[in-house]
């Protein structure tokens, strides 16, 4: 009687979860999918004819507004992985004592604010001193950076483990020089934390809003910025369109990082996967 | 070479090491940390307290003699209540849901959930202009199945669209610690007490409730934090009477140009937001530490 009721929850929860899942994350993206199809929604349930005409009719400056969404979110998972990766092995060397568990906090600070906070103070900071930043899109990437360190350095730290720090201290006692070090051992170690770290960097850039919209110049709106432009005008359906694109290029470009790059290099230098990439994904 | 040697040598080698550390700790933080994150922070504390002509507390006193600035806290104050709390309860009973009784699938959900982060929150409170607005999906849907003459929902701009929509966007923010913190248990607590009589019930709360609370309290803090920074949702469905802090600290910078008010606003919000994710690392260590 006591497995029978076990099993009854167990249905239960599998149908919450279920209906949770398909309310929070399915249905917002398929709406707006259904959407930017839809030749008019209003009036009726669903759409009632599909149409490509809000895909056509986008202008130059949704175009452009795309083009910048995706050059900066490139270069902030760039720079934020090469800097979270900086971070990570330059605090892990400190170790916990004198000043590393502060710094630790410190780093991890744009977690914790607003990010109009964040992208105020950059503003603030530097919309008048480096002729050509704050008019460029460089003021864009700074605060994009400056919001998604936290989330290198996080990946990278954590791959960062005790059993993994052996094979870089064998190497170095025998005699390899720093730069080998890192190319050799270090890096095909942090691989996975590598790609996580751009993932997500990629990610957060790429549906930033609060941030950018503080402190882009002209001619450098990002595509949710756009977006929200239109949404506040009452143009639903273009906004939509946008949308679409917007999370399509996310999703390929998150695919390309997820898909086994490493390995492939990795086997075609040697044959086989390296020693370290081996441990580091056990 | 000597042994005496070869103890110097490493001895010069461990300190040339522990040089290089201390100019490398240096150089990130005066080339990364300071640039990006303190500076920008240190001129925006500076603007706060200082006015056309030299130290002043204009934009404190502007700020705060304006009558706007209490309804602007209230609005804020509620909505990250209500939200933050309806979010957290939600996630707490889907957290224990899925850890105690999880299906094919569970493990999958869980790295799916750390992915959402990222995902942008203005999206989702678009998309429900399309399910929950007046002549949205559902309101229209209703009307005709129960033959109203009006659309019967008319909620979504203005408080109720914005909790609703932080509720569904901040969930899983809570979801996700709980179950780390759940997953920490010593499982073998949990079945000795059982084993020796002890109902579901008292399992949950004199074990499962005390071990965990920390770890939930840290999640539960965290949402609050992130539902106070929210910007994007309350700039699609908030309206010109509900303005929370963020939105308000954007538009005296961009639309009223007002920097000195701006920054004052945004220092307020930096304590606040500081003092809350103090909280959070404090309650996260403890589940840690509780847990080893």
């Amino acid at each position: 009687m006591l497995a029978d009721r076990t099993r009854h929850w167990r249905l239960l929860a599998a149908a919450i979860a279920t209906l949770a899942c398909a309310w929070l994350f399915i249905l917002p993206v398929a709406t707006v999918l259904l959407s930017s199809f839809a030749k008019r929604w209003g009036g009726t349930v669903l759409p009632t004819t599909l149409t490509l005409r809000w895909f056509e009719r986008l202008g130059a400056d949704d175009w452009s507004a795309l083009a910048t969404s995706l050059e900066v979110a490139a270069a902030v998972a760039v720079l934020g992985t090469v800097l979270g990766l900086w971070l990570a092995l330059t605090l892990e060397e400190r170790g916990r004592e004198r000043g590393g568990a502060l710094l630790d906090l410190l780093v991890m600070v744009p977690n914790g604010i607003p990010s109009v906070v964040l992208g105020l103070g950059i503003l603030i900071a530097y919309h008048d001193v480096p002729p050509g930043f704050s008019d460029s899109g460089l003021i864009v990437l700074a605060a994009q950076l400056a919001l998604v360190l936290p989330f290198c350095y996080r990946s990278a730290a954590s791959a960062l483990r005790r059993e993994l720090v052996v094979l870089r201290e064998a190497a170095s006692s025998l005699g390899a020089p720093p730069a080998m070090v890192l190319r050799r051992i270090v890096l095909p170690q942090m691989a996975p934390a590598i790609r996580s770290s751009l993932a997500i960097a990629f990610a957060i850039s790429i549906g930033e809003l609060g941030a950018t919209m503080t402190v882009y110049p002209p001619g450098f709106a990002t595509a949710p910025v756009l977006i929200l432009g239109e949404v506040e005008r009452g143009y639903y359906l273009p906004a939509s369109a946008l949308s679409v694109l917007l999370l399509g290029c996310a999703l390929l470009v998150l695919i390309g990082i997820a898909l086994p790059w490493g390995r492939a290099l990795a086997w075609s230098r040697t044959g086989r996967p390296s020693p370290a990439a081996k441990l580091a994904s056990q | 070479m000597s042994a005496s040697d070869a103890a110097a040598i490493t001895v010069t080698r461990a300190s040339t090491w522990r040089w290089g550390a201390s100019l490398n700790l240096a150089a990130v933080t005066l080339l990364v940390l300071l640039p990006l994150i303190f500076y920008p922070l240190l001129r925006l504390l500076l603007l706060s307290v200082t006015g056309d002509h030299g130290l002043s507390l204009d934009g404190f006193t502007s700020f705060f003699g304006g009558g706007t600035v209490w309804s602007v806290f209230g609005t804020t104050m509620l909505i990250v209540f209500c939200s933050a709390g309806l979010a957290s309860l939600l996630g707490i009973v889907l957290a224990g849901l899925l850890f105690f009784f999880p299906v094919p699938g569970t493990g999958i959900l869980v790295r799916f959930l750390e992915l959402f982060v990222a995902f942008p929150s203005f999206l989702v409170a678009f998309s429900m202009i399309f399910l929950y607005g007046s002549q949205g999906a559902i309101s229209l849907a209703l009307m005709h199945v129960f033959g109203l003459a009006h659309p019967p929902l008319n909620f979504l701009f203005g408080f109720g669209g914005v909790v609703l929509a932080e509720v569904m966007f901040y969930t899983p923010f809570v979801v996700r610690p709980t179950m780390a913190s759940l997953s920490l248990l010593d499982r073998r607590l949990m079945e000795a007490a059982s084993s020796l009589g002890a109902p579901p019930a008292m399992v949950l709360r004199r074990i499962v409730l005390p071990l965990a609370l920390p770890g939930i309290a840290a999640g539960v803090i965290l949402c609050t934090l992130l539902t106070l920074n929210e910007f994007g949702i309350p700039l699609v469905l908030g309206s010109v009477k509900l303005v929370t802090l963020p939105v308000a600290i954007y538009s005296a910078a961009t639309v009223d140009l007002n920097l000195h008010a701006a920054a004052a606003m945004a220092v307020i919000m930096l304590a606040i937001s500081l003092c809350l994710y103090g909280l959070y690392r404090h309650l996260a260590g403890r589940q840690l530490r509780l847990a080893r």
